[in-house]
């Protein structure tokens, strides 16, 4: 978030106060983020904006009619003084039939100004229209606690199937997206706000819903329906590119995993990257750095190109071996190398991701270091650690990790562009 | 609380022919102290154990949320853990709705329905009791995780399959969850059968259907809702305990099972639950702002037809908790109609509710007050609701902070705000003094402006894409000022709570004397004694008109006359005839609280054991009979009569 650089303990409190007053409703700057359903990017949800504004309306005016004669009776009709408590009560009459009716009347009304065009768009929004269906691009998403699996069945590998993604999924923009909701556990929902609204993943049920990115850009989503404790943070990105620009990222997706230049004398004597140990800035964002979230599109083209000059070849090597020495291999698929697990996160060109951890912390070797070293601390429940690093029946340790460990994992993860 | 009638000339207990003076248990006597409390019978002492019981679990719930916005106070925040999150979230919508809410419910109809039906008490007050014990008993199954390992229910309060699987949640918090609100079942349909049972057959003479306060047309309604709504959720529930104690497949996915049955079943009853809670709302409303007012309420006819047309298409609207599973366009579209549909006969009570203002003489005390901010509160969430009966717009709001909101201004802008108007209105009717003016109005005003701190900025979290259930959100999101501004109001929200219950308290013991009638009321229960006897009415009143008590206050003499013949008749008949105390309602509950925790533990043995004390119980209920003797108190019209 662009904040500025006042003390971020003082920040709530200094808005709080304008926000009270009421200019939050006429500004609307407290519909602008991330995941506004206000600041709509694509035909889906811009039709379910237009329905709720129509809502808006409809009971603003009501509220402004009927709010208008309850404040004029409670003001009007008020004992002001004791005489007036104990003066003879007024006239007991027991309504009005005709007015009833009247209001009744005026309600249906008012109801069917709202039904309308909640019809219409009950049909648009549940499937791509005839006329552009042909254009439709699929995606198989699903749903894992605590992350989101992202299937192409377009973009079929030879011998290996559909290209499969974690966490990130690009789609191509100004074409229709039809998206298949499948979960392996719970119910989970898929929720881009700026993109559409969400449809429910729900076992056994086959859902599917569709959204329409305008332009190319970076949005952001998030599991909307309680799947475990962790659900809050079971986060998404989706990274809209235009035709040619897709067309390259998934040329380079159906690529297998990246192998580093080997080894030489040189880059054994590489610096090795020094990593904080881990602290909590409040206020500070954890899945982007100010940098970042001031164009995380940019960002995320940023991210698409390797960087030989940066890396450790000799650690990226040993963290090549320790990938599955330390058994990361039987949860996660990277292809092209020795990672076949399917329980995890493909993590084929995880390098290429802005994000990890479902959306969570920022793609850098710093918060990947510290997501390695204690899951648990961020995604409490994830199955990494709670199977993976231990037995969660019994509680014992079955992987163990040293600090040079993590380095070398990084540096082999970040070089999978 | 019930002083001894003045002239408590018992007369010995009634033997029925053949009866037994006792089994396993005397019949306990005591009017005072812990035994007469545990033993009761009387509606009203009942009552008063469901307020008090019900407000420690207000208390609990609000604890529990407190702790929820201290999570949400800051981004990325750890003050607790993800999974004690969870517990929290579920544990305060489960407290709020059927440990709070509907028990406070219970104990407005227990006080009041009898009364105001000019009856002495409900027509089965050992079953009475027997649903007060069977409620604590579900409160206390559904509270003893937070005591034990497996810790409190965490899958939250609409408890979704396939999350309270064994697979996914393998400690027994899910069992002591669905075997705590099986049992809260139990308790709210024998309660509302009883009820129903009350306002159908032991209305006063003259009192005709269409002369019924409206309170107790809402209780009459509600409690058909509850014995229609509660078998749904009680197979739903009996479905999650089977696939969890005897492998059924219900919902087990790997087998075929399907989870989305959880939530048709779960929402037939959900839905209608929620009108559970807001028709007594509606109905304390209704009999508030008519005395405040000094007029009729406008279009009592109107207002109890619309009372029962929510009630009845409250049934069929269930499924717009279910606008984002995929139902398909038909299905959406007649759930999204219907449900614009209902907010018709909601939005006719408002009108009336304005209408009853119209031309009254508005005197502004504090149950006036929450009155009229329940009214603007709920007006609030009504429009919200609407809003959400645009099934596409819906798709956006739905599970979103947008909704919280939205529910939370239904459910404390309109139940809990006319609940606090109930209880500052009723207080001085069961405790005999008013609660202090200054303080009501302050405590008021405290939660006016908290409730609204806290819920409005919700809706702008909601729209600006924050979901529900949220154990924490990352600081980029926008939406820190809004849950900052939110958690502040929820601290003023429990202050003006504090203040309100402070302002009870101490009024309960220094408060001014309050006289029959301190309001200049218009229904039965201002016509007796406060806190009224244990008997309710020396003689029976005869009703002439819908405001009862304010048509006797015009016609005196008519009135006078009227009663000295019916004292005459009634002692003829032996005197008032009141049911004696009895233990085995609770020993019955205790049984079924034995075999509710019992079977949360696998513990077959324990279970039917438990099983075996409740039948018991009700057996020996059964062969002991009502029991009962006769008061014979001085009479306002006996003295006049002399």
């Amino acid at each position: 978030m662009r904040r500025p650089l006042i003390p971020r303990k003082l920040a709530p409190c200094l808005r709080a106060l304008p926000a009270l007053a009421g200019l939050a409703l006429l500004t609307g700057c407290w519909l602008d983020g991330r995941q506004s359903t206000f600041d709509v990017k694509g035909p889906v949800a811009r039709a379910q904006l237009d329905l709720f504004m129509v809502t808006v309306y409809v009971t603003a005016v009501i509220f402004v009619v009927v709010g208008a004669v309850l404040a004029y009776a409670m003001i009007k009709f008020r004992a002001r003084t004791a005489a007036d408590e104990r003066a003879e009560p007024p006239p007991q009459g027991h309504g009005n039939f005709l007015v009833e009716i009247g209001l009744v009347s005026a309600s249906v009304l008012c109801l069917v100004i709202i039904a309308v065009p909640t019809l219409k768009n009950i049909w648009f929004t549940y499937e791509v229209p005839d006329v552009q269906r042909a254009n439709a691009y699929e995606i198989t998403a699903t749903g894992y606690q605590w992350w989101f699996k992202f299937e192409y069945p377009a973009e079929q590998i030879d011998g290996v199937g559909p290209l499969v993604t974690g966490n990130e999924l690009v789609i191509p923009a100004g074409r229709p997206v039809r998206v298949n909701l499948r979960t392996v556990d719970v119910i989970h929902s898929f929720w881009v706000p700026k993109l559409a609204g969400k449809v429910d993943m729900i076992p056994n049920r086959a859902n599917h819903l569709w959204l329409q990115a305008d332009q190319p850009g970076y949005y952001y989503g998030q599991c909307a329906e309680f799947c475990g404790d962790s659900h809050a943070i079971m986060r998404f990105r989706v990274i809209a590119l235009g035709e040619k620009e897709f067309a390259l990222w998934r040329a380079n997706q159906e690529q297998p995993a990246r192998s580093v230049a080997p080894a030489t004398a040189d880059a054994e004597r590489k610096p090795r990257a020094v990593f904080a140990s881990f602290t909590t800035h409040p206020g500070a964002a954890l899945s982007g750095s100010a940098e970042f979230d001031a164009d995380p599109f940019a960002a995320w083209q940023e991210k698409q190109r390797p960087d030989p000059a940066g890396e450790n070849p000799a650690l990226a090597a040993q963290g090549r071996r320790l990938f599955q020495e330390k058994t990361c291999i039987a949860c996660h698929t990277i292809r092209g190398h020795e990672g076949v697990g399917v329980a995890g996160p493909d993590l084929t060109h995880v390098g290429a991701r802005t994000t990890i951890a479902a959306g969570t912390l920022e793609n850098t070797p710093q918060r990947m270091h510290d997501w390695i070293a204690d899951p648990n601390h961020f995604k409490p429940g994830n199955k990494m650690f709670n199977g993976g690093y231990t037995d969660p029946a019994t509680g014992r340790r079955l992987i163990v990790l040293n600090e040079t460990e993590i380095d070398a994992l990084v540096a082999y993860l970040q070089s999978l562009k | 609380m019930a002083e001894a009638p003045a002239k408590s000339a018992f007369t010995g207990h009634d033997q029925p022919a053949g009866a037994k003076s006792f089994i396993l248990f005397r019949r306990p006597t005591a009017k005072t102290g812990l035994v007469a409390w545990l033993t009761t019978v009387d509606h009203k002492k009942i009552g008063m154990l469901y307020g008090f019981f019900a407000a420690c679990f207000f208390l609990l719930g609000g604890v529990e949320a407190l702790l929820i916005r201290t999570q949400l106070l800051v981004p990325n925040n750890h003050f607790v853990s993800a999974h004690f999150y969870s517990e929290l979230f579920t544990m305060h919508g489960t407290t709020m709705i059927f440990l709070a809410v509907m028990p406070l419910n219970a104990a407005f109809f227990n006080l009041l329905v009898p009364i105001q039906i000019g009856a002495r008490d409900v027509a089965f007050p050992r079953l009475n009791a027997f649903s007060l014990w069977v409620f604590v008993a579900g409160a206390i199954i559904l509270n003893a995780g937070w005591f034990l390992k497996a810790g409190a229910p965490a899958a939250g309060w609409f408890g979704y399959a396939p999350l309270t699987s064994k697979t996914f949640t393998p400690d027994i918090s899910a069992d002591l969850w669905t075997v705590g609100l099986q049992v809260l079942g139990v308790s709210s349909i024998v309660a509302s059968l009883n009820f129903i049972a009350t306002i159908v057959n032991l209305r006063a003479p003259g009192l005709t259907m269409m002369r019924l306060p409206v309170f107790t047309w809402m209780a009459l309604i509600t409690s058909f809702l509850i014995i229609m709504a509660m078998p749904s959720i009680a197979i739903a529930l009996v479905e999650v305990i089977f696939d969890r104690h005897f492998g059924t497949n219900f919902f087990e996915v790997s087998n075929g099972g399907q989870p989305i049955l959880w939530q048709h079943l779960f929402w037939i009853f959900g839905h209608p639950e929620v009108y559970i809670l807001i028709l007594p709302a509606m109905g304390y409303i209704s009999e508030i702002l008519p005395t405040f007012s000094r007029r009729p309420l406008f279009g009592y006819p109107i207002v109890v037809f619309s009372g029962a047309m929510i009630g009845f298409i409250g049934f069929g609207v269930w499924s717009h908790h279910m606008f984002t599973t995929g139902m398909g366009t038909v299905a959406t579209s007649a759930f999204a109609l219907a449900t614009m549909a209902i907010a018709v006969p909601t939005g006719v009570k408002i009108f009336n509710w304005i209408g009853t203002l119209w031309g009254g003489h508005l005197r502004m005390r504090p149950p006036m007050l929450f009155a009229l901010g329940f009214i603007w509160l709920f007006m609030m969430g009504g429009f919200s609701g609407v809003m959400h009966s645009a099934a596409p717009a819906d798709s956006q709001q739905h599970n979103s902070y947008f909704v919280v909101a939205h529910f939370h201004y239904v459910l404390i802008g309109g139940s809990t705000f006319a609940l606090l108007a109930a209880i500052h209105y009723w207080f001085p009717k069961f405790f005999g003094r008013t609660i202090n003016e200054f303080w009501g109005k302050v405590s008021f005003w405290v939660i006016f402006v908290g409730f609204n701190t806290t819920f409005f900025p919700m809706h702008f979290l909601g729209l600006n894409g924050m979901p529900r259930r949220t154990w924490t959100y990352d600081a980029n999101m926008g939406w820190n000022e809004g849950n900052f501004i939110s958690s502040l109001g929820a601290y003023l929200l429990g202050l003006g709570i504090l203040i309100y219950l402070a302002a009870a308290v101490w009024s309960y013991f220094r408060g001014e004397k309050a006289g029959p009638d301190p309001w200049d009321a218009r229904t039965l229960e201002w016509s007796i004694p406060s806190p009224p006897p244990e008997y309710n009415f020396a003689v029976i009143p005869t009703v002439h008109a819908r405001d009862a008590w304010w048509y006797e206050k015009s016609h005196p003499a008519e009135i006078a006359r009227e009663k000295s013949a019916h004292a005459r008749d009634e002692a003829a008949h032996g005197g008032i005839h009141l049911p004696d105390q009895s233990w085995y309602p609770l020993v019955a509950a205790a049984g079924l609280l034995t075999a509710g925790l019992c079977f949360a533990h696998d513990n077959f043995v324990g279970a039917i054991a438990g099983g075996a004390i409740l039948f018991a119980g009700i057996y020996l209920w059964s062969l002991e009979g009502p029991g009962g003797y006769h008061v014979h108190p001085e009479t306002p019209a006996d003295a006049a009569s002399h």
